[in-house]
């Protein structure tokens, strides 16, 4: 093989850490619905291992396996030896991207969702609002963030908005008492909040501006790079870095109420990093990144019981879902929990399996909706054991797929992200 | 190699999308839970019936293919690697629990469920399964029935074969048997249902097993005593059982298993203590505080220097998962390990954990002792590195005098593990040559072919 395995050399050594015990399988929603080793950490790490012995290449059944993997980071959380399986498979994504190009893992099932032309078209006109992004060109199609292309396939999935958020708030926001600012922050709107959820930005400007903070919205910002690195794409994950820390400077900290968004942009140091200035400037950045739901509890410290619900929500039950970019890149449990038990007049049910990935996964809900489906469909169940009248979770991401499982399962519950429900 | 041909065939019974023969899924069937033994099946078929499974052995046996049953593939001695290629029978995908009969304390499985979905579809019934391998989250109760597994919780309940009453199996041949029953009791000839448990999946498939169950214990209790001696330690285990309380666990960790569990997860572990015990007892909740008191002072009296009982299940869980990290702990340490199975009688445990002790002197390797010591099986893991020949070969040595000691101790090389791979040449060394033709004639007369999983145990 002529390849250089650059990016493979750096992760392993977390593939070297798994010891074969097998336990990752009892965690994995793919495995849970397929029971084949190659669903599962321990396969895709046995196979990689091959690859840097020399013993395998990147086909496209390989391309599969490696793609076949929501980065739920289950497997991690439960492993004995703490194996990231996370690192091991993007890295092997980026690998292969690196030596073949974004198109051989994407294309078979590119061209799957790119028959229907309906969708196609919609994919056009977005893409086309993407320019800011990206050159002209069929390339930047495969760069929608992935929720996105994910509309079509018979999917409901919320429109896209008139007025991006993008056009409708201002760069400088002061607070709304008048005083001098008591932080100044960041606000990274990231795509689906931008192009979906337009109101849900307005909120969280609102909720900060309300409480002595200044916030600004930086218009250089742009897309986290979730769905660019995740999928292997690291020179363009690495662009995308670099123009969101160019954007955010002199700020204390940086908030979004993505939980993809939050986890994603802390973790350019754990991904992307190809010398040692890269590894600092995204450490730094890092440091600053704030989830909404922590920085309300850990950071502002607000009195959780002056919170006040918001007329439409008295009376109803609310459960939670965690987002995998909460709970297990984040380990951000607790906060979101607190907020709404504080909630007066909202009651609180803990659904069972709070922590199971939703079946999103980025591109893998794009590439493998039916399992999508089935993994939902476990997700569902739990919602319905609580008897809730809502669902919360604070990933927009999360919310596109909840929502279009909830309507598929014919269920009464509406989703919503965590800061809907405050005042 | 396979023929052709037969692909074909196997895809009619189980189905195209239950027939796997690319390179990519060959090699990740080539594995199981031991870092030495690899080897690629031909196919991999994943039956979800005993007929589909009964077909498959038929066409084999008449081709002469070998066929390896595979549940989670979690096996420590390498009895799911496909060592001769052939078939591996995945049997993942025939998990359903057929039934939990409450009232006669039974349940019916298939093959592939895995024990820790078991565990929980009992416990909302009110009962439990008490064998408990470590690896409950992967092991499935073909695989357990196969190795005849047992985990921590054999002081008091003993391993799998004492809850097995009986099986499904389909022969090489494909013929379908049914041994054993639905009773407790059941003298019917010779106990054919024990030939197939811990028979590594050499003699036929399970395809159905009747598990016996007890009721869920009420409360259980876990206290931790510690040691600046490891072999007090290794008394303490008898000392406790012959003042008349048996602990449902008890389970041993040294001082390098201590140390490395406090860097992967800090728990406050005395990182001193030569050793340390964990104790669970568990029953109605009067019985368990009266044990608990028992041990304590027990412990005490034989020479712990501390003895700490959890004061909620939080901390019981605390120490528990401290003992699973155990394990990885030493595979993460170092890039070869010998993770030994041995088992001396209870009694035995303070000389053997002395003779590992001299040993790792005498070779200058480390050796570290983690295991169930309430049962006699200690797995002393020794750490070293197939690259560095020198150190591999003192290693060897020292691993071949460690179980040369156990049998002298009138222990036996494997407690849980199974033979398998890994243990072929102990076996051979070690055990009665008469008996292993008797094992032997057994295999020719249920397995004239030698087709399931060819190349183990001798
Ligand atoms: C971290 C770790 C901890 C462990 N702890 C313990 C422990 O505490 N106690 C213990 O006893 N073991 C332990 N083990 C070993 C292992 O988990 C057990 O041997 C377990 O029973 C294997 O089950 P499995 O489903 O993974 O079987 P596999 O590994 O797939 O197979 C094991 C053997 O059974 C055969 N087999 C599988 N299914 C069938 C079937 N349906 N019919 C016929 N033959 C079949 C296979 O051919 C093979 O020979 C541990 C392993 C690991 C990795
Ligand atoms: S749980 Fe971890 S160590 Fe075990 S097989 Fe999975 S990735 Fe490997
Ligand atoms: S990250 Fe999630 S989907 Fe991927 S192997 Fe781990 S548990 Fe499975």
């Amino acid at each position: 093989m002529s390849s250089d395995l650059k990016e493979l050399k750096k992760i392993e050594k977390d593939a070297d850490q798994c010891m074969k015990c097998g336990f990752c399988s009892f965690f994995c929603p793919v495995y849970q619905e397929e029971h084949t080793e190659t669903s599962v950490a321990r396969g895709k790490n046995f196979l990689v291992k091959e690859i840097l012995k020399g013993n395998q290449e990147f086909t496209p059944e390989m391309g599969e396996i490696i793609g076949k993997c929501l980065l739920c980071k289950r497997c991690v959380a439960n492993c004995p030896s703490k194996t990231q399986i996370d690192r091991v498979v993007v890295g092997a994504r980026a690998q292969m991207v690196k030596d073949k190009g974004l198109g051989f893992i994407k294309d078979f099932a590119f061209r799957k969702v790119m028959s229907n032309r309906k969708a196609f078209g919609r994919y056009v006109k977005l893409a086309s609002k993407f320019q800011w992004i990206f050159p002209k060109g069929e390339g930047n199609i495969r760069h929608l963030p992935d929720f996105l292309k994910a509309l079509g396939q018979g999917r409901h999935i919320p429109a896209i908005a008139k007025t991006f958020l993008r056009d409708q708030v201002e760069e400088v926001n002061k607070p709304q008492d008048g005083k001098e600012p008591k932080m100044r922050v960041g606000y990274f709107m990231g795509c689906a909040t931008d192009f979906i959820y337009p109101e849900l930005g307005k909120k969280i400007i609102d909720f900060l501006t309300k409480r002595g903070i200044e916030v600004v919205v930086p218009k250089e910002q742009n897309c986290c790079g979730a769905a660019i690195y995740f999928s292997g794409d690291f020179e363009t994950g690495r662009k995308l870095a670099k123009d969101n820390i160019d954007a955010f400077k002199d700020v204390d900290y940086i908030v979004t109420a993505c939980g993809t968004c939050s986890s994603t942009l802390k973790d350019y140091k754990v991904y992307l990093p190809d010398n040692e200035d890269q590894q600092k400037a995204y450490e730094e950045f890092g440091k600053k990144i704030k989830d909404a739901t922590e920085f309300v509890v850990d950071v502002m410290k607000v009195n959780l019981d002056e919170l006040k619900l918001k007329k439409e929500f008295e009376g109803k039950t609310a459960t939670w879902h965690d987002p995998c970019h909460l709970i297990r890149y984040q380990n951000i449990k607790e906060q979101p929990r607190a907020i709404l038990r504080a909630l007066k007049g909202l009651k609180f049910a803990e659904m069972p399996n709070a922590d199971l990935c939703c079946g999103m996964g980025g591109s893998f809900s794009v590439y493998h909706y039916d399992l999508t489906k089935k993994i939902a469909d476990k997700k569902m169940a739990g919602i319905k054991a609580t008897n809730a009248d809502i669902v919360v979770t604070a990933c927009p991401g999360c919310m596109i797929n909840l929502i279009d499982n909830v309507a598929r399962s014919k269920m009464p519950q509406k989703v919503h992200h965590l800061l809907e429900l405050v005042e | 190699m396979i023929k052709e041909s037969l692909i074909g065939e196997f895809e009619k019974i189980v189905g195209k999308e239950n027939v796997l023969t690319s390179k990519e899924s060959l090699k990740a069937y080539s594995y199981d839970g031991t870092s030495s033994w690899i080897h690629e099946p031909d196919v991999v078929l994943f039956p979800t019936s005993t007929a589909e499974i009964a077909a498959i052995m038929k066409i084999a046996n008449a081709e002469k293919v070998p066929v390896t049953p595979r549940g989670g593939g979690t096996n420590v001695s390498g009895g799911s690697v496909p060592i001769q290629g052939g078939i591996v029978l995945a049997l993942a995908k025939f998990n359903k629990i057929i039934r939990i009969d409450k009232e006669n304390m039974t349940a019916t499985v298939e093959p592939g469920v895995v024990l820790m979905d078991l565990n929980m579809a009992l416990a909302r019934e009110g009962l439990f399964f008490p064998p408990d391998p470590q690896s409950f989250l992967g092991a499935t109760l073909g695989g357990i029935i196969a190795e005849n597994a047992g985990g921590p919780a054999c002081v008091k309940y003993g391993v799998t074969k004492q809850y097995i009453l009986g099986l499904e199996v389909v022969l090489p041949t494909g013929d379908v048997i049914n041994v054993g029953g639905r009773t407790l009791k059941n003298v019917v000839g010779y106990d054919l249902t024990m030939l197939f448990v811990s028979s590594e999946g050499t003699l036929g498939v399970v395809t159905k097993a009747e598990l016996k169950l007890n009721p869920m214990p009420p409360a259980r209790k876990t206290i931790m005593a510690v040691y600046d001696d490891v072999a007090k330690a290794g008394e303490n285990v008898f000392r406790v059982l012959e003042n008349g309380v048996i602990p449902n666990k008890i389970e041993l960790l040294d001082n390098w298993v201590i140390n490395r569990i406090e860097e992967m997860m800090p728990m406050g572990l005395p990182k001193d203590a030569d050793a340390v015990l964990l104790f669970e007892t568990d029953g109605i909740p009067e019985a368990v505080e009266k044990e608990t008191e028992k041990i304590v002072e027990i412990a005490k009296k034989y020479g712990a220097t501390d003895v700490r009982v959890a004061k909620d299940q939080a901390e019981a869980d605390k120490y528990w998962l401290a003992r699973r990290a155990g394990f990885a702990a030493v595979f993460g340490k170092a890039p070869t390990v010998f993770a030994e199975d041995v088992t001396v009688p209870r009694g035995r445990i303070p000389d053997l954990i002395r003779k590992c002790k001299e040993l790792a002197k005498k070779y200058a390797v480390e050796i570290v002792v983690l295991g169930h010591a309430g049962d006699g099986n200690l797995h002393p893991s020794i750490l070293t590195d197939i690259k560095n020949k020198d150190h591999y070969d003192r290693a060897v040595k020292a691993m071949d005098e460690i179980i040369e000691g156990a049998v002298e101790l009138g222990g036996v090389i494997s407690g849980e593990h199974g033979i398998g791979l890994e243990k072929q040449k102990f076996f051979r060394k070690i055990e009665n040559p008469k008996v292993i033709d008797i094992m032997k004639g057994i295999k020719a007369l249920v397995d004239p072919n030698n087709i399931m999983n060819p190349g183990k145990i001798w």
